[in-house]
């Protein structure tokens, strides 16, 4: 017993020591964000003539609220609570993951953007008197903490809750802020399940659908090969993974494009996956549509080039969602990234050529001065997600009814807004019922790596607006 | 070693302070879901449903000897029990918990085999590709039809909820009860009460799990267990069947670990091997620090392990910021970048071994007979012990006398 006992400790304690110390060393590291949430909105660099268009079209414009869908807060538990005045300070609350795995490293950058533009909103006085706080708590990726966390911060007097990562923890809690009827925005993730407004009208989310972006790569394939193409399939075996692929294969047929095979990698695999690409090469698909994680990125274009290298005549067309198209994965994958298509709809802001764009220089400047310009390029997913949050406020807070739950909601669900990191023609919209979504366009961009390594982007053709309701 | 007091096994003193300590337990359920926040709930749930499970792996583990890495996947079983039947066939959640603990037992039945013949190091390689494969037979397309593949239960179209997955959703299903206008469960009709129904659900499983482990533990099949953990030879001479008494506990251990599961799948509304922790090789981990922490071989052990894991991580979690942590213990930790609780944890374990071998309890056993120290009932007697059978600090023991 005494010696089960002993083993058992060791075990434990070792595995306890390996995560303690593993989470430490990751926090820093250059990794892209590693889940489905598509929290990569930066890329490296974009063409001349783009930055001159950028820079008319991109001042952050929040529209004054369109009168339409209202939430009905007669089903409230408590109605008066959701009418009631925020006054003073609107606390805002987040949970996002700090620890426990190699998430933590790659969403705390979301948590310093949010966090430096909170800060930022409250220096310009954009609210007016009216202070914000925000508070971050961490659930380590674990749907299973989540409900505490933000029980929590209810217990606290949160007003509005924020930027709440994952989509099984934004489902997590979602019953709950509904019943509550506490806003729930900006949830950062793609899943479809915020568009649910009849039944979760206080749940909205903040990024593009992977439905549409799905459907954005499946029309430029069709456009690359008129007379159909043959697509093999690699994906992460998670939700976020199996949405994109449901979402292109219900396309398919539409856009002629043939599946010809379909391979798949766990989250947590962090070995090169050879067996899966070596079985794609072997089916020689035109087009190769890859759904990866963080690191798996990088592992991934490697394999890729290495098969291309072993199969001369084989030159497929590389569609990698645009969670990986990150600057720093992108260049950690070198001359293995060259000619791949992806995605964005933010401006890519370590690109030197986007430096003089007012907002951009902004937002570097005002990261710089906090210590944070080394994550500036991952941190614009949370500064876009607090800005969008401030938005909803100003624009709640010059409605009749002023600052309340009810009308911060209100404010959100009948919301244009054009944000300051967006490209050219980017509106974050929603519109009640019809519009259940902010962000669906997209613009579709090829990276080509130069002889000395450094990375650059080219628009395929313009702005994807085609899927806003 | 003298002792503050002393009291006779069976008497007065010895029943009122039993009934003491139940009350003080029972007035602590009763005022978390009545008188406390959300949070605070909340936080109770979690240390009850990782209560259960570590009950459950205290079971093999404590008292039979078995090392078990797997035990993340039984309680895998449980939650993906419940999000199957109640969304794919639906099935009322409540069915769920007994249907988890039946597949569940015959699984721990299955891998008992191996167990049967292999000790130590090597069956907690066996029981550890269990926790290792289960996650992966989740993702598995093939059986997507069923799990709902990589995306989990529900995926796309929220079904759980309009199936009545989540219990707490639908109307008329809690029952209200005043007694002279106090409500003991908190008002669990209100919709933003859910979380205190979600305890009620999580305090009744551990309930359950204890009064199971408690009532194995002191029967015949507890004294087996008992003897196959301390010496198999010895038990197999004694008469002890050691397959099939491994067999049985293994089933009931896994049995008991689907339980937890099923709560945390009507908790958390969807199943998905990445939104529980639990049912990764993680949450077996998770389970077998709470239990030797709390201590192994001892009922109260897990229970006391569990709520200080979740305290510690609780408090712990808030440490992101330097500026959080306690300036006693700042020097200490302020160069974490996360939250250190798993690694104070670590090192709370490893001076655990060195100070308590027998964790926590086995700790409060060594030196609450200082205290308090129960004198074993006289040979023969039956009945209650004489009203005189409280002294105090004038009874001087001899070392090795029954505590």
């Amino acid at each position: 017993m005494k010696r089960t006992r002993g083993l058992a400790a060791v075990i434990a304690a070792g595995a306890l020591l390996i995560a303690a110390c593993s989470d430490d060393k990751t926090t820093d590291s250059t990794t892209a964000p590693s889940t489905g949430d598509t929290v990569a909105v930066e890329t490296t660099v974009a063409t001349g003539e783009t930055t001159v268009e950028t820079v008319a079209d991109t001042t952050p414009v929040t529209e004054p609220a369109a009168e339409g869908w209202a939430v009905d807060t007669d089903i409230c538990v408590d109605p008066d609570s959701a009418n009631a005045p925020i006054e003073g300070t609107v606390k805002i609350g987040s949970v996002m993951p700090l620890s426990g795995s190699a998430a933590a490293a790659a969403f705390a950058p979301v948590k310093d953007g949010y966090e430096a533009y909170i800060k930022y909103a409250n220096e310009k006085g954009l609210l007016g008197d009216v202070t914000l706080e925000v508070t971050i708590e961490d659930d380590q990726y674990n749907a299973e903490l989540t409900p505490g966390a933000v029980a929590k911060q209810i217990d606290a007097g949160v007003n509005i809750f924020s930027g709440i990562i994952g989509s099984p923890n934004n489902l997590a809690v979602r019953d709950t802020l509904n019943d509550n009827c506490i806003p729930q925005l900006a949830a950062l993730t793609g899943s479809p399940a915020w568009g649910e407004v009849a039944d979760y009208p206080w749940t909205t989310g903040q990024l593009v659908p992977y439905s549409v972006e799905s459907a954005v790569y499946a029309a430029q394939i069709a456009e690359l090969y008129p007379d159909g193409a043959k697509v093999a399939l690699f994906h992460v075996n998670n939700e976020f993974g199996q949405y994109y692929v449901d979402s292109f294969k219900e396309l398919a047929d539409q856009y002629g494009i043939e599946i010809v095979g379909e391979e798949t990698i766990e989250s947590t695999d962090s070995n090169p996956p050879t067996a899966q690409v070596t079985t794609i090469a072997a089916l020689k698909p035109d087009v190769i549509m890859a759904v990866p994680l963080g690191a798996q990125c990088i592992s991934f274009l490697g394999e890729v080039a290495n098969a291309k290298a072993a199969n001369p005549d084989w030159t497929p067309a590389t569609f990698l969602t645009n969670t990986c198209a990150s600057s720093l994965i992108l260049g950690a994958s070198g001359q293995a990234a060259n000619g791949l298509y992806t995605s964005s709809n933010l401006i890519d802001v370590v690109d030197p050529a986007n430096a003089a764009i007012p907002p951009v220089a902004e937002y570097l400047a005002y990261m710089t001065g906090l210590g944070k310009a080394d994550i500036a390029a991952t941190a614009t997913a949370g500064w876009t997600t607090a800005e969008v949050t401030v938005a909803i406020l100003i624009q709640a807070q010059a409605s009749p009814e002023g600052l309340t739950q009810a009308s911060i909601v209100n404010a959100a669900r009948n919301f244009t807004h054009t944000p300051s990191l967006g490209l050219p023609g980017v509106e974050f919209k929603m519109n009640g019922e019809e519009d259940p979504f902010l962000a669906e366009s997209l613009i579709v961009r090829q990276y080509a790596v130069a002889a000395d390594g450094s990375g650059t982007f080219t628009d395929i053709g313009k702005l994807i607006t085609d899927f806003e309701s | 070693m003298k002792s503050l007091v002393s009291i006779r096994e069976g008497g007065l003193a010895s029943w009122a302070f039993r009934l003491g300590a139940a009350a003080l337990v029972a007035g602590l359920v009763l005022w978390i879901p009545t008188s406390a926040g959300g949070g605070l709930i909340s936080t109770a749930i979690e240390a009850l449903t990782l209560m259960s499970a570590a009950m459950a792996l205290n079971l093999i583990l404590g008292y039979t000897g078995q090392i078990s890495i797997g035990h993340s996947a039984f309680l895998g079983i449980g939650a993906y029990t419940t999000g199957i039947f109640v969304s794919r066939w639906g099935f009322s959640p409540w069915l769920t918990f007994p249907i988890a603990f039946a597949i569940a037992f015959v699984v721990g039945v299955i891998v008992s085999f191996p167990a049967s013949r292999i000790k130590g190091v090597y069956l907690a390689l066996v029981t550890l590709s269990l926790g290792l494969v289960f996650p992966q037979l989740l993702t598995w397309k093939k059986l997507s039809w069923l799990t709902g593949g990589g995306a989990g239960l529900p995926n796309k179209d929220s079904q759980l909820q309009t199936t009545g997955f989540n219990i707490g959703r639908k109307e008329g299903q809690m029952l209200h009860f005043e007694i002279f206008g106090w409500n003991p469960f908190g008002d669990l009709r209100r919709p933003d009460n859910k979380a205190a129904f979600w305890y009620w659900i999580a305090a009744g499983v551990a309930v359950i799990v204890y009064l199971v482990c408690r009532g194995v533990v002191k029967s015949r099949i507890g004294r087996s267990m008992i003897a196959i953990r301390d010496n198999e030879t010895a038990a197999a001479v004694m008469g002890v069947n050691l397959v099939r008494t491994k067999a049985f506990v293994f089933g009931l251990s896994a049995g008991l670990c689907a339980l937890p599961g099923c709560v945390v799948a009507i908790k958390i509304g969807s199943v998905s091997p990445e939104g529980i922790t639990s049912l990764t090789v993680k949450g077996a981990i998770t389970f077998l620090i709470v239990m030797v922490i709390g201590g192994a071989g001892s009922l109260w052990g897990p229970i006391v392990g569990a709520a200080l894991y979740v305290f510690v991580t609780e408090k712990t979690g808030e440490w992101a910021n330097d500026d959080a942590i306690p300036a006693l213990i700042r020097p200490l930790f302020a160069w974490a970048k996360v939250p250190p609780g798993d690694g104070i944890f670590a090192i709370l374990l490893i001076l655990l071994m060195f100070v308590a071998p027998r964790g926590i309890v086995g700790l409060w056993n060594q030196y609450s007979s200082r205290i308090v120290r129960v004198l074993p009932r006289p040979a023969g007697a039956v009945g209650p012990a004489p009203m005189a059978a409280v002294a105090v600090s004038t009874i001087t023991d001899s070392e090795g006398e029954h505590e």
